[in-house]
Parts: structure tokens; C-alpha cells; sequence
């Protein structure tokens, strides 16, 4: 019972990383209409600052603010050099962020090298929680992805920026009309995205390992999120990564993680048999 | 104050602006008229940057519209009523109507746009997608005119809604353009352009084929009947 409580804990602390990467992918994919196949890599790439701010400073919290700053800073540069150039054309967004994919991994091979490493929790030291000793660093870790989505909705609902960028997702061509810099709008949406998915990278990166594949593993929970949660709703891809996670957890205390794994894509097979259009479909855009 | 010469624009490969010229005065109150697919809507949106021109000049007030950024047409002091609404529906209504401004507005213009739509005060807080056709259209007038707009581009907006309100957006309307807001308004519904406009273009295929004083274009049932199928 020990293990499935354990499993069941982790899986949703996981899943509050996941969700906090996981809105990138949808913010991005419901404004810019692009299917970032090289959103698991923007995760990856935090990871690595992480372990890089580390070495350089000694100092695993300083990645908590400098690693997003960066990650704004990389989203703003690839949206100007790759996106921009694709935009309408669905289709070659696949292709496009795919090649975006490759050059991040190999980029951060070339650099950082192959093998993975493990970085020791900044918060060491267990707690006793539901009869088992938790680990504070994932309680951590889990309340750090909850006041950043708590942030990212905060700033999409109570700024002017956050409703520019909800009025540009619905009619990018009567919010030109209105004023609004929707070209901006998509840069500064897309450098969101990377920088979420950074900083749920090094919220991620002494959970899991840096490595420059990390994000392989990454990007099809993610996408599963999405789908599930409803494409391009943004409450209901936090709701279903915490679900999912939760769900496959549980399940790896009984079955091998890649049972586990099949588990939740034949739960996100039922779910879109059932309801096509995903769980939250319809509730808020 | 708004003068078109010579205006083309393509979609694509398909040439849709053949040389369109047209002049909105000061305070004038100007009607776009014709058939169903002759270029009016793409006029319009050409002079909101929303579809480039590929040939002619857009003037307003000394600058050239088709020279800057589209979403800085809006500052020059345009306000653009589309077909259809375009309300924001998962904005509130406060939201849609602040949307193009750049901080939140003073108390007193808010309160000034409320006393004009007490119905938009009253629903300040619910989904624009949420308000009937009319308010909806009450609501794209206004948050126009919370920008303090010179020229109001409007594209027909009586469409669909409710024959009762009819009469109130045509009110509203008439009333924003004595405050000395010129109005530029495409529109099926004749009687209602007829109603407003001191002055008419009839444009076909992409250009402007006949210009008349509101006046003269009501005798005129031949020109009338040619171009627009109908006799008033």
C-alpha cells in the first residue's frame, strides 16, 4: 500500500511539472497554431541552465529566476528566426520545430556532453506523510509548478498584456484592428512557452536526470495532456496532466513502467473515443 | 480627411481592388453601396491594413494608412465596426470594450460610454459572447468610441439583427456622427445607408462606379436598380 500511496504522491507531483510545461504547448498551439514537436527539448534545454548555473554559481536556487529569463530571451529568438517564417502553414510547423528538435539535442550533446547526470536536491531530508517518509524536495518542487501556473493565469486574466494575448488567440485580425500588436503578442507568447517549459525543467532536473535526451520522454505526455484536456484549453491540460500522472503512477506500482505508460495511451484512446474533442472541451478558451 | 486613390488589393492571385478611389470629409456621414461580393468588405479592411494594398494610396489625415503597421491604424484615430461584431465572446464585456487601449481607461470616459449603453454597464462583468446581437453591436460601437475615434468604419451594421433594434443602431449611429465623428458605413439594408449618409459611393467589381448625393441617388431609381438590384 506503501508503494501505491509513494507512486500515487510522485505521479502527481509529476504531473504539476508536466502541467507547467504543458501549458507552453498549449498556449503556443492555440495562439500560433503550430505543433511544437521541440517543446520536450525546451525542457531539456532547462534542465541543462540548471546544471550550468550550478556549476557556475554554486547555487541551485539562482536557476529558479535565471533559467526562465533565459529561456524567454532562447523562445523570443527561435520565434523570430523559426516560427515567424511558418506561420499559416501548419504542416511545415511539424517539420520546422522537428529540425528545431535535432539541433537543441545535438547542440546540447556537443556542449554539455552525453552521459546524464543526477544533481543532488537543493532541499535534502524527508517528511512523514500518509505513514511513509516524503521527500520535501517534490513537495517543493510540486508547490513551485502550482504558484507558477497560479502566476501564468494570473497574468493571462488579470493584465492587459494576459487579455491581449486571449483576444489575439480568438481573432488575430480584429485585435490588429483594435490596436493590438499581435505580432508581439506571438513572440512574446512563444518566449512564454520556452520559459515555462525551462522552468519546469529545473523544478524537473534533480528529480529526474539532465540528459540531452531528456525531453524524448517529455514531449508525448505532454501532447497526451493537451489532446486530453481539450486542444488549446488551458485549465483543462493542467486538470488532465495532474490526471494522467496521477493515473500512470498508480499503475507503475503494479505493472512496469512501460505498461504504465501503454495504460494511460489507452486511456487517452477512451477518452477521445468518447469525447473527441477531449475531456474539457468547450469550457473555456 | 480619409481620401483612397487608385486602392488595389489582391487575395492571393485573385484581384478583388481594381483601382478604388473614394474621399470622407470632416464630419460626413459617407455610404458604401453594391451587390453582394463587389469589393466592399476588402475595401474597408484595406484601409485597416488588414488586407495590404498593392497599388494606390490611403491617406488619413496627412499619413499614409498603407504605409505604417496595421495595428496602428487604430491610433491615427479609426475605429472599426466589422461584419459580424468581432466581439471578443470568451472577454467580458469590460474587457472587449477597454481592449484597445493601453492602460486601464479613466472613470469618467468609462462612465461616459456607460451613460450612452446602460445595457454594456449592466452586463460589465458577463462574456461578450453571452449578449444578444444587438448589444454585441452596441458593444463594437463603443469600444470604438472609448479610443475617441475621427472616423468610424462600420460594415453593415444592422445585419442580423433583431428588426426592433434596427431602428436604435441607426439612432446611435446617426448620434455618433453628430458629435462630429465622420462615418464611413457599408451596408445591404438601403434604407438604413440612405437614412444616415449625405453622400454614396456605388462601387462594382472592385471599383467605384458612381458617387451622388444621398438626395439626388433616391431619384435616381435607374441607377439605382443597376447597380444594386433594388428600387427604394
Amino acid at each position: 500500500m506503501d508503494v501505491v500511496i509513494a507512486l500515487g504522491m510522485n505521479g502527481i507531483v509529476w504531473g504539476l511539472i508536466i502541467a507547467l510545461i504543458a501549458l507552453g504547448l498549449s498556449i503556443i498551439f492555440g495562439l500560433l497554431d503550430i505543433i511544437n514537436i521541440a517543446h520536450g527539448d525546451f525542457f531539456m534545454v532547462g534542465t541543462v541552465l540548471a546544471w550550468f548555473v550550478l556549476q557556475t554559481t554554486g547555487n541551485y536556487w539562482l536557476a529558479f529566476f535565471i533559467v526562465p529569463i533565459i529561456g524567454f530571451g532562447i523562445g523570443a529568438l527561435i520565434e523570430y528566426s523559426v516560427i515567424q517564417p511558418i506561420k499559416n502553414a501548419a504542416a511545415l510547423s511539424i517539420v520546422a520545430t522537428f529540425g528545431l528538435s535535432i539541433i537543441l539535442q545535438e547542440s546540447v550533446r556537443a556542449t554539455y556532453g552525453a552521459a546524464p547526470t543526477r544533481l543532488v536536491p537543493p532541499i535534502t531530508g524527508t517528511i512523514p506523510m500518509f505513514g511513509l517518509e516524503y521527500e520535501i524536495y517534490r513537495l517543493f518542487a510540486a508547490a513551485v509548478s502550482i504558484f507558477a501556473i497560479a502566476l501564468f493565469f494570473g497574468f493571462l486574466h488579470r493584465t492587459k498584456f494576459g487579455t491581449w494575448m486571449r483576444a489575439v488567440r480568438f481573432d488575430p485580425e480584429m485585435a490588429t484592428a483594435m490596436g493590438i500588436p499581435a505580432r508581439k503578442i506571438y513572440m512574446v507568447t512563444f518566449a512564454i512557452g520556452f520559459a515555462m517549459a525551462a522552468l519546469g525543467g529545473v523544478v524537473a532536473a534533480p528529480i529526474t536526470t539532465v540528459d540531452f535526451q531528456g525531453g524524448v520522454d517529455i514531449l508525448p505526455f505532454c501532447f497526451m495532456a493537451v489532446i486530453i484536456g481539450g486542444l488549446g484549453n488551458l485549465e483543462g491540460t493542467v486538470a488532465a496532466a495532474v490526471m494522467l500522472a496521477f493515473f500512470e503512477g498508480v499503475m507503475a506500482s503494479f505493472f512496469d513502467p512501460t505498461i504504465a505508460r501503454i495504460g494511460s495511451l489507452c486511456l487517452m484512446s477512451i477518452v477521445l473515443l468518447i469525447r473527441p474533442h477531449g475531456i474539457f472541451a468547450g469550457a473555456t478558451r | 480627411m480619409l481620401e483612397l486613390s487608385n486602392v488595389q488589393a489582391h487575395y492571393g492571385k485573385v484581384h478583388v481592388l481594381h483601382g478604388c478611389s473614394l474621399k470622407v470629409n470632416d464630419g460626413e456621414a459617407i455610404g458604401l453601396l453594391g451587390r453582394n461580393g463587389v469589393g466592399k468588405t476588402t475595401a474597408l479592411k484595406t484601409i485597416m491594413g488588414l488586407v495590404p494594398a498593392t497599388a494606390g494610396n490611403i491617406a488619413f489625415n496627412g499619413t499614409h494608412l498603407n504605409k505604417i503597421p496595421a495595428h496602428k491604424i487604430a491610433g491615427e484615430g479609426i475605429g472599426y465596426v466589422p461584419q459580424g461584431r468581432g466581439i471578443f465572446p470568451s472577454l467580458s464585456v469590460k474587457e472587449n470594450l477597454e481592449i484597445g487601449l493601453a492602460k486601464a481607461p479613466e472613470a469618467e470616459t468609462l462612465e461616459h460610454v456607460f451613460a450612452r449603453f446602460p445595457r454594456l454597464k449592466e452586463r460589465a462583468g458577463q462574456s461578450g459572447g453571452t449578449l444578444s446581437g444587438g448589444e454585441q453591436q452596441m458593444l463594437a460601437i463603443a469600444r470604438c468610441l472609448i479610443l475617441k475615434p475621427k472616423l468610424l468604419i462600420l460594415d453593415e451594421p444592422t445585419e442580423g439583427i433583431m428588426p426592433i433594434l434596427v431602428q436604435d443602431i441607426r439612432k446611435e449611429i446617426a448620434a455618433v456622427n453628430k458629435t462630429g465623428v465622420s462615418i464611413l458605413l457599408v451596408e445591404q439594408n438601403i434604407k438604413t445607408a440612405l437614412k444616415l449618409c449625405s453622400r454614396i459611393y456605388l462601387m462594382e467589381k472592385g471599383a467605384i462606379v458612381h458617387e451622388a448625393a444621398t438626395d439626388e441617388l433616391q431619384e435616381d431609381k435607374e441607377t439605382l436598380y443597376r447597380y444594386l438590384g433594388v428600387s427604394v
